[in-house]
């Protein structure tokens, strides 16, 4: 579909599971550490989703969402939340925050594909 | 679809996320009240367990949850880092560590230990006692939708969205397109009413809403399922519809509604948005100065810790060890060829060729000094695995014990850090088992009760220079060298120096200690020790002080792939001696031969340096030239020189393993391929040495039998 | 009557040794080189000849007129080096180069044509041969090279050999 996802987390393991899945599906994916890394990255080019952990060194996931929804240009991209079941309250936060949606972890690779298929279309 | 995941990016990040775990557990002992090591605790598990429950380590991720749910109480102060709770934390590392060995194949861990664990984590929780497993919030897990009933229904579901709903990236037309999706049949009908005039318009707000006639066999559950996300940001209505029911069109008016509902008056708006200090000074309640302040002291703190974690999470790209040896023999084999190229256009007296052979020779420098520096890691992560082991250590023997380290950002080759590990790992033991004393021990003798350990690592010329100091009491050259004699090592009227009394420690089955104890005392650490370093052609040096302490000094070469050489000729054989240990090159003459009456020694500048003469040593055939070259070297701290007939210069030495065969050809620590394409051995001199001294010894004894 | 690990036609490559004739399995043999200087390695035993460079590989040579106790000869024209690969016991692989005479042909033998070595009867070790291989009417001894260039026969004791040098 030639679509762009930022997948944004400090754990490798996670941003290569997810990284694949997207791949397999064939979507075009980049890859960030941190918020802050997120948002050096997408200066250099743009993305139409952005797939971000919460927990997260340098600037959390909140603090990304509120700084992406800042950007004219990221205003209104769908931005999805990796969250564990134990953070009921986040989820709250991050939508306050502008996030659109959530995928609790773990999560299997369908499951990923049916939410980014959901907000992305 | 089924993507193929692979556990071992999950295994591999799980580790280093222990190691990380580990010294920040340390630290935080330290710093009890660092909010952003105990972040950086509690993130390191939450990732664990994360990432473990996605790749099917789920006991791993059970257990890492229980620690997890402790933390975050640490985190949010709700009980404070003591050290009960650092103990459990650090014993809940290494049963995770465990846990992941066992899922790799090897033993089981052991589940009554991590019973253990969690108890003692959950009695540390306010009011503790069987805390359930965190129940947490609503998942995004799809409740078991109704079973889809056989007769399509009509529904209707009325969608309006709050006007802000895009601010969220949400895209009302999919939510839309998946309500078709889930139907035969779908008349979606748009209401804007809503809309206000042209110029009132705000293209970022959402002012449609719509009602949407959905004949589908799914349930309404199902239907819900669409909104998931937006449950809260926007109104929902669905109904099911009797066939009879007529298409009303009570749909309310939702302009007005809508107007309302996303008003947000513009002050208000950019009041939140203004910086605090701001409007605490418009209020009165500080002075802007004052807010200076502070500002300039924030900016401060936030430097120093960007500066810190951007040095930790500096960009890096994760490369097979394997893909970085392979680079490394390209480059080598590029380094050989070049000289080759060097040699030619040398001969072919072709000036164009010459020029671009030393151009070639500039770039392919480069290239061999990059690729050597990526294999450069700084020795600090080696250094900080050691704290934990002095810390177990010095419990374990009732010893209180400190190390500090320095030179943590000096870098090696990633091949020698590895095989240092061990090495230090004994000498350090060594140090604390055999060096440090006891605290009363050290009272009584006027020291500070606690012992200090401290390791340093320094560039020294083509060197690295590591060195384990303690203060403890010291090596006795005179008991060592009796211990030795009594061994049967040496012979009952040896005279050592201090120097040569202390390296007895590396002597295979030596060991100091009255009684073995779980650590040390075996006599088999040392020796294994000196191997190693040889086997990395380094060396080690020991000083020692009685009653102050003792200094272990290894000396390492910076890479292991290519070394400076000195090309030196025998007869029709040529040899390579490692550059960096070469000192000065000297003649030898006939005439000097016979002035030292048989003993291969020379007179330098009034200093006696023993030689060894290669072509005696090798058997190489044929009569030595008048003059000779003698090249002193410093072999073991001892100034030696051998003797070869020329000297032809430096050469960049690619270091070819000679392979199994020649094991037993020590002398050779390798060959290199020359420019001519002959090959030339290297010359272990160290090992030459040693060799040397043995057989003159047996010599000596034999004629003394 | 044929010999274990020979069960199909296998191809041999055969060479001289003095006026002795014997064979290696093609399968082992990576290439033959012509004669070219080669590097002693000092304090190797006498069959070690030592080390050549193979396109920037240093690999070991074995002269096997020694290694089988055979007078020495000078090197000829048709002295050439055997590049063979060796499995050993731990089931990784070396590379080992064999000095011969003269290297004679490729031929085919089917596993009728290979029986078992004789205990006694050659000059060689029993060890060192797999068998013995029927061919124009001749017998030509097979020979074990994976025994022969073990790393544990060709590293042998030369600790001994120093002792009496000085």
């Amino acid at each position: 579909m030639g679509k762009k996802i930022m997948t944004v987390d400090d754990s490798s393991s996670v941003r290569q599971m997810v990284g694949l899945t997207l791949k397999g599906a064939g979507y075009d994916v980049v890859e960030a550490v941190d918020g802050q890394d997120a948002l050096t990255k997408l200066k250099a080019a743009p993305v139409d989703m952005v797939v971000t952990d919460l927990n997260m060194p340098n600037m959390d996931g909140i603090t990304l969402i509120k700084e992406l929804r800042a950007l004219p240009n990221y205003k209104f991209i769908p931005i999805v939340m990796l969250t564990t079941e134990s953070q009921a309250g986040r989820k709250q936060e991050g939508k306050s925050a502008g996030a659109t949606g959530w995928i609790v972890k773990p999560f299997k690779p369908p499951q990923l594909l049916d939410v980014i298929k959901k907000v992305l279309g | 679809m089924s993507v193929e995941i692979d556990t071992s990016a999950f295994t591999e990040e799980a580790y280093e996320l222990l190691s990380e775990l580990e010294a920040s557990l340390l630290e935080l002992e330290e710093s009890p009240d660092d909010q952003d090591l105990i972040g950086r605790v509690f993130r390191a598990m939450h990732t664990i367990k994360g990432s473990g429950a996605m790749f099917g380590f789920d006991e791993v991720a059970e257990f890492t949850h229980e620690v997890e749910t402790i933390f975050d109480m640490a985190r949010n102060k709700t009980i404070s880092v003591s050290k009960t709770l650092i103990d459990l934390t650090l014993a809940a590392r290494d049963q995770i560590r465990s846990m992941l060995d066992a899922a790799a194949g090897g033993e089981p861990a052991d589940k009554n230990n991590a019973q253990k664990i969690i108890q003692g984590l959950r009695a540390l929780a306010p009011g503790a006692g069987g805390a359930p497993k965190d129940s947490g919030g609503g998942s995004a897990k799809k409740p078991p939708a109704q079973a889809s009933v056989d007769e399509p229904h009509v529904y209707r579901v009325r969608i309006k969205p709050n006007q802000d709903i895009f601010a969220n990236g949400t895209n009302p037309l999919l939510l839309l397109g998946e309500l078709r999706d889930i139907g035969e049949d779908c008349q979606i009908i748009a209401q804007y009413e809503g809309l206000p005039p042209l110029e009132k318009l705000d293209p970022e707000q959402c002012y449609t809403s719509w009602e949407v006639f959905l004949t589908t066999k799914q349930s309404e559950n199902a239907i819900r399922d669409v909104f998931i996300f937006v449950d809260d940001q926007c109104e929902l209505n669905i109904r099911l519809l009797d066939r009879e029911e007529v298409l009303g069109n009570d749909v309310q008016k939702l302009g007005n509604i809508l107007v309302q509902r996303g008003d947000i008056k513009e002050e208000v708006l950019e009041q939140a948005l203004k910086p605090i200090g701001d409007r605490l000074v418009e209020s009165g309640v500080v002075s802007s100065s004052q807010v200076k302040a502070a500002l300039a002291e924030q900016n401060a703190i936030k430097a120093k810790r960007d500066k810190k974690v951007q040095a930790e999470s500096a960009t890096s790209v994760r490369v097979p060890s394997e893909k970085l040896d392979g680079l490394v023999d390209l480059v080598g084999e590029l380094v050989t060829v070049q000289a080759r190229l060097n040699q030619t256009a040398s001969t072919r007296q072709d000036h164009d060729l010459q020029l671009i052979a030393e151009e070639v020779e500039r770039l392919t420098g480069e290239l061999r000094d990059n690729t050597m520096s990526i294999r450069m890691l700084a020795i600090g992560t080696t250094f900080n695995k050691f704290k934990r082991l002095v810390r177990d250590l010095s419990t374990e023997l009732g010893k209180q014990i400190e190390m500090t380290t320095e030179g943590a950002d000096t870098e090696l080759d990633k091949t020698v850090i590895d095989q240092l590990n061990d090495p230090l790992v004994h000498i350090i033991r060594n140090s604390i088992d055999h060096g440090i004393e006891t605290p009363d021990v050290r009272i009584a003798h006027g020291k500070n009760p606690q012992g200090l350990v401290h390791l340093s690592a320094i560039h020294s010329g083509a060197s690295v220079l590591i060195r384990v100091e303690d203060d403890g009491k010291g090596l006795d050259p005179n008991a060592l060298t009796r211990k030795a004699i009594e061994k049967g090592h040496l012979p009952p009227d040896a005279q050592l120096t201090d120097k040569e009394a202390f390296m007895l420690i590396f002597g295979a089955g030596f060991s100091m200690a009255e009684k073995i104890t779980n650590v040390s005392g075996r006599g088999v650490g040392m020796d294994v020790v000196r191997r190693s370093i040889d086997a990395l052609r380094g060396s080690i040096e020991v000083a020692s002080e009685l009653g102050k302490g003792t200094t272990i000094t290894l000396k390492l070469p910076l890479t292991l792939a290519i070394i400076e050489g000195l090309l030196v000729k025998v007869a029709d054989e040529l040899f390579v001696l490692p550059l960096a240990a070469v000192e000065e090159c000297v003649e030898l003459s006939r005439t000097d031969i016979a002035n030292a009456h048989n003993r291969h020694v020379i007179n330098v500048r009034d200093e006696i340096v023993p030689y060894i003469r290669i072509r005696d040593r090798f058997d190489i055939p044929g009569e030595a030239p008048e003059i000779e070259q003698i090249v002193i070297s410093d072999v073991d701290s001892k100034r030696t020189g051998f003797v070869v007939d020329s000297v032809i210069g430096q050469h960049q030495t690619v270091i070819k393993s000679l392979g199994k065969n020649f094991e037993h050809s020590e002398e050779f620590s390798g060959a290199t391929i020359l420019g001519d394409g002959t090959v030339a051995l290297i010359l272990d001199l160290s090992k030459m040495v040693r060799y040397v001294e043995a057989e003159e010894e047996d010599l000596s004894e034999s004629v003394a039998a | 009557m044929s010999v274990e690990g020979i069960n199909e036609p296998t191809q041999f490559l055969t060479f001289h040794l003095g006026n002795e004739v014997f064979a290696v399995e093609i399968a082992r043999v990576r290439e033959v080189l012509e004669y070219t200087k080669v590097t002693k390695v000092p304090r190797t035993p006498d069959f070690m000849l030592g080390v050549i460079n193979l396109r920037g590989s240093v690999v070991p040579l074995v002269d096997m007129r020694a290694k089988f106790s055979m007078p020495q000869t000078k090197a000829t024209v048709n002295t050439c080096f055997i590049i063979m690969e060796v499995l050993n016991e731990e089931g990784g692989q070396t590379v080992v180069g064999a000095m011969a005479d003269s290297v004679r042909e490729v031929f085919e033998l089917q596993p009728d044509n290979v029986e078992k070595p004789p205990k006694i009867g050659t000059k060689l070790r029993a060890d060192y041969l797999r068998g013995m291989g029927k061919h124009e009417g001749k017998f030509i001894m097979i020979l074990d090279t994976d025994k022969i260039f073990s790393a544990h026969e060709l590293r042998s004791i030369q600790q001994g050999q120093g002792a009496d040098a000085d």
